[in-house]
Order: C-alpha cells, then structure tokens, then sequence
C-alpha cells in the first residue's frame, strides 16, 4: 500500500509540474467572462446559465486533464525509460497502475475542488446568496469526477497496450458513445430483429454510461438528487473502475517490456 | 544569450507595428466582406429533438444558448423591422432542450404577440409555445394568465382570456387577483383599466430588467392615452363653448381649462394640430398604447 501511495504521490507531484492547474485560470475567467456577459445579453438566465456552463466546464476540463495524461502515464515511462528503473524496485506491475490511477485521481480531485470552490464563488458574485437549490449542485459535482474516475481508467486502460494518440481517440470515443447510451437503449428498443436488438442492449451495457452521471440540468433548476441514484452511481462507477483496473493491470502484468 | 533590456524593446516594437497591421488589414476586410456577409438567418438543426441528442446530456447550457439566439434575434429584428422568421423555431428549439425554462415561454410568449413592428404579431404561435409549457410544466398555473394576455392582447378575444384566467385560477396554490382578473376582462372587455391591471401584474411578476422595462412602457402608454383622452375632452369643450378651433395651447389655458401647457411624461409638450386633435410629440421617446409606435 506505501508503495501504491508513493507512486501516487509522484504522479500527483509530475502532473503538479507539467502546469495542469494551470487550467484554473481558464476555468475562472471562463466564468466570470460568462456571467458577466450573459447578464448583458440574455434576459433571466443568467444563473442557469453559471451552473450549466460551469459544470460542463468541470467536466470538460477535467474530461482534458483525465485523458492527456491518462494516455501517457504508462508510454510515457516506457518511452523516458523510467519504468524499467521502478520495477528493478520491489514494486508490482499492479502496484504501478494502480499508483498511477490514485495519482491522477488525486490531481483531479485537487483540481475539481479548486474548480468547485471558483463556481460557488461565481454563483455567490451572481446571487449574492446561497439558497436550498444550491446543494444539489454538489451531487452533480460528484457525479462529474465519478466521470472523470472512470475516464482516468480507461485511458489507463488504452494507455497499457497503445500509443498516446490511439489511446486519446479511444477513451474518447468512448466517452462519445457513453454521452449517448441512452440512444443506444432506445434504439435497441426500435430494432425489430431480435439478433439485432440483442447486439444493441449488449453494446448498451458494455460501454460506460457517461449518460448516468449528467444531473446538471435538473440541479440546475433546483432539483435535488434521489438517495437512490447517489448510491447507484457510486456503485456503478466502483464496479465498471475496479473492472477497468483489473483489465489494465492483467494487461500489463502480460506485457512484455524487453 | 541576450539580455532582456537588449531584445525588449526591439520585441515591443515588432508587437506593436504587427499588431497596427493586423487591425488595419482586418479593417480592409470587414470592408470588402460587407457584401458577402449575411446575417445567420438560418437554422442548420430545426428539431429540437436532434439538437438534444447530439447534446451529449448538456441540453441545459445549450438550452441557455437557443434562448440567448431567441432574445438576440428578437432584438435585432426588432430594430431593423425585419420578419421575426426563425423566433418560433428558436423558442421551441429553446423549449425542446429544457421542457422547465419557463421564462423561454413565458418572455417569448410576450415577444411572439408584439405587434409588428415591434413584434412578430403571431398571437397563435404565441398560444402554441404556451400550450407546450402548460403540457411540460402542469402545475404552473401562471401560464394560464399568460394564454388570457395573448388571448387579450393578441386575439382582443375577451372570452377566451377570461376562461383563461378563470382555468388559471381554479389550480391550488393560484394568486387570488386571477379569478378577479378573469370576471373584470369578462364584464368590462378591452378597457384601458383592464389593459392597466394586466400589464401591472406582468411587471410585478417578474425581477428581469428587459420584460419590466417593457411592461413599464406600455404602463406609460396606458398614462399618455388617459392623458391625451383628458386633453381631447378639454379641447372638445373649448371648440363647443367658443365655435373656434384652438390654434395654441395657450388658447386653453386663456379660456381657463388648462392650468398650463400640457407635458407628457418624458417632459415633451403635447401637439395640438390645427384640427383640434391632440398628439404625442413625434419627438417623444416614448409611445402610446393605442396608437402604436411613435404616432
């Protein structure tokens, strides 16, 4: 577990290096730019506007975050060739992705509550109040790094066997079609030969449902989040994670490094 | 490598003689683009459905953006008289991606009955949009008043607004002033008073600065026709009692029916014409309910 823990510290420290917070700056001027500029052109949007545009901008930010240095976290330490020095150590291959998933997430973690305490700060400058609807807005923060958790995985994942570029087209073509899982259902539903629709409902089911985790319109008309989907979703982001991790760490445990 | 109070300046220099090029060329080419630039009166996505698939789940920010088109191209027609053609598509667009925007139904129901040219003037659309928030939002019972305006407004069907106000104010919870809203328009029609309460209660409905400065403005025309009536009636009497047509205000106030020379509310005088009607100055920043726009 020190071990784990050592090299999530370190990933943490590397991407802390590589500037990615640097993307807070964007992120608050994003905001700010947005409600000060809705509220001239628009007419009473200009909270909805804050909380839609300022959680999608959570997830997009950390959707970039998650997967350009999802990709690289394995390749690149086969291409700087630090990996054959690390596991000249006692580490375990297993103990290296899964180190390297705790760092990520914990970048991401770090980034998103920065990223949430600016959007409360925006909502406060807009409102100049907090009010029963603005709880729920963090439920919807959580659902959007359980998004980012899964991303993280499956860039892992993709990361251990491709290249960056690969890896990069994959986990986001799966976010893509994960964004549009409902589609899938429902198309599976309209399919009237049943091989068909069998292939459908498989693929629905295979692919991560990014779908499940976006609340952000209905909290951001105040709506709160049933106890029932809280606890769905985390259990469904902690199985398909611990599913993709298993994956990653067969994969490389299998792959041959010489 | 060089030091920075060396290449510093030279950097300034190139920066500040490329950055008068850009602009300069870019102004060249906003000139000769005039002609190839059209305004985007095109909507690529009609469906409101599609646009909602292809959303990714953020229907709600780009629910935000339609509605934003919608008030955009609202103004812009608005201040270049022009057709209000892709109004209705961009609210039910607007509408479609987020079923609980009410203000998208309820403002751009007020925008779809303006008369043109101030407006559209689609009273039925207007209806439609409602309708659509009352299906999505049932137990919003202030789309009832809504449909009894456009009903008042836009059709003058002074019935229908009334069963309006009154179906309105059978839902539970539903502001008391609805049932009395819908026996007034019943019993006393298109009347100033009524037209007065109606446009009152819009501007107390709302915190938005646009809709109740609107609401604001047709209050004041309702204020300039009371106005306009009372000076009508003086001047009236003036040519009943002397046989004479007024050619001056100060006629009036000679004869000692008007205290001074008549102000409407921006501080402009009031015209007396050579017939003896009384108009707002065209100069006036601001307009009458009845006779419309700068009459």
């Amino acid at each position: 577990m020190q071990r784990v823990a050592a090299i999530a510290l370190n990933t943490f420290r590397e991407a802390v290096r590589d500037r990615v917070l640097y993307n807070l700056i964007v992120f608050a001027l994003l905001l700010i730019g947005t409600a000060i500029l809705f509220g001239e052109i628009s007419i009473g949007i200009q909270t909805l506007i804050l909380i839609n545009l300022g959680l999608a901008a959570i997830t997009f930010f950390g959707l970039a975050i998650a997967i350009f240095i999802g990709i690289g976290l394995v390749y690149k330490e086969l291409d700087k060739r630090t990996l054959y020095a690390l596991l000249s150590k006692p580490v375990r291959r297993y103990e290296f992705i899964l180190g390297k998933f705790g760092g990520l997430a914990l970048t991401l973690l770090i980034n998103t509550a920065f990223m949430t305490a600016g959007f409360f700060l925006a909502l406060y400058y807009v409102k100049r109040s907090f009010d029963a609807g603005d709880p729920p807005i963090l439920v919807a923060i959580y659902f959007i790094f359980l998004q980012l958790l899964l991303a993280t995985a499956l860039a892992l994942l993709f990361s251990c066997f491709s290249s960056p570029v690969l890896s990069a087209a994959f986990t986001l073509g799966l976010f893509l079609v994960g964004s549009f899982a409902a589609d899938l259902k429902d198309l599976a539903d309209a399919l009237e030969a049943p091989w068909l629709e069998g292939v459908m409902r498989a693929i629905y089911y295979a692919v991560p449902n990014f779908s499940n985790f976006n609340v952000i319109t209905a909290v951001a008309h105040g709506h709160s989040v049933p106890a029932t989907l809280f606890w769905s979703n985390t259990a469904y982001a902690a199985v398909y994670i611990t599913l993709v991790l298993l994956a990653s760490m067969l994969i490389f445990q299998n792959r041959n490094l010489k | 490598m060089i030091p920075v109070r060396r290449w510093l300046p030279f950097a300034i220099l190139v920066a500040l003689l490329g950055g008068a090029a850009v602009v300069h060329i870019q102004r060249n080419l906003d000139a000769e683009m005039t002609v190839f630039h059209v305004e985007a009166q095109e909507l690529y996505l009609t469906s409101g459905d599609w646009v909602k698939r292809l959303s990714l789940g953020y229907h709600g920010l780009l629910a935000c953006l339609y509605w934003t088109r919608a008030v955009q191209h609202f103004g812009r027609q608005r201040l270049a008289h022009g057709e209000y053609r892709l109004l209705y598509p961009l609210l039910d667009i607007t509408t479609t991606l987020d079923p609980e925007l009410i203000l998208a139904y309820r403002f751009g129901a007020v925008f779809l009955t303006e008369e043109p040219p101030s407006g559209p003037g689609r009273p039925e659309l207007a209806i439609k949009l409602l309708e659509k928030g009352l299906q999505q939002n049932p137990a919003y019972w202030r789309f009832w008043y809504d449909i009894g305006f456009v009903y008042y407004r836009g059709f003058k069907d002074y019935q229908k607004a009334s069963e309006a106000f009154y179906q309105g104010s059978e839902y539970p919870g539903a502001a008391p002033w609805m049932r009395i809203m819908a026996a007034k328009v019943a019993a006393e029609g298109g009347t100033r008073q009524t037209a007065r309460a109606l446009w009152q209660e819009l501007y107390n409905s709302t915190d938005d600065p646009t809709i109740r400065a609107s609401a604001e403005l047709h209050l004041l025309g309702l204020r300039i026709d009371d106005e306009i009536e009372f000076l009508q009636a003086k001047v009236d009497h003036y040519i009943h009692v002397t046989r004479k047509v007024p050619s001056r205000w100060e006629d009036l106030f000679a004869a000692g029916l008007l205290p001074g020379r008549p102000l409407d509310p921006m501080g402009r005088p009031y015209r007396l014409k050579y017939d003896g009607t009384v108009l707002l100055d065209p100069q006036s920043r601001i307009f009458t309910s009845k006779l419309g726009w700068r009459e």
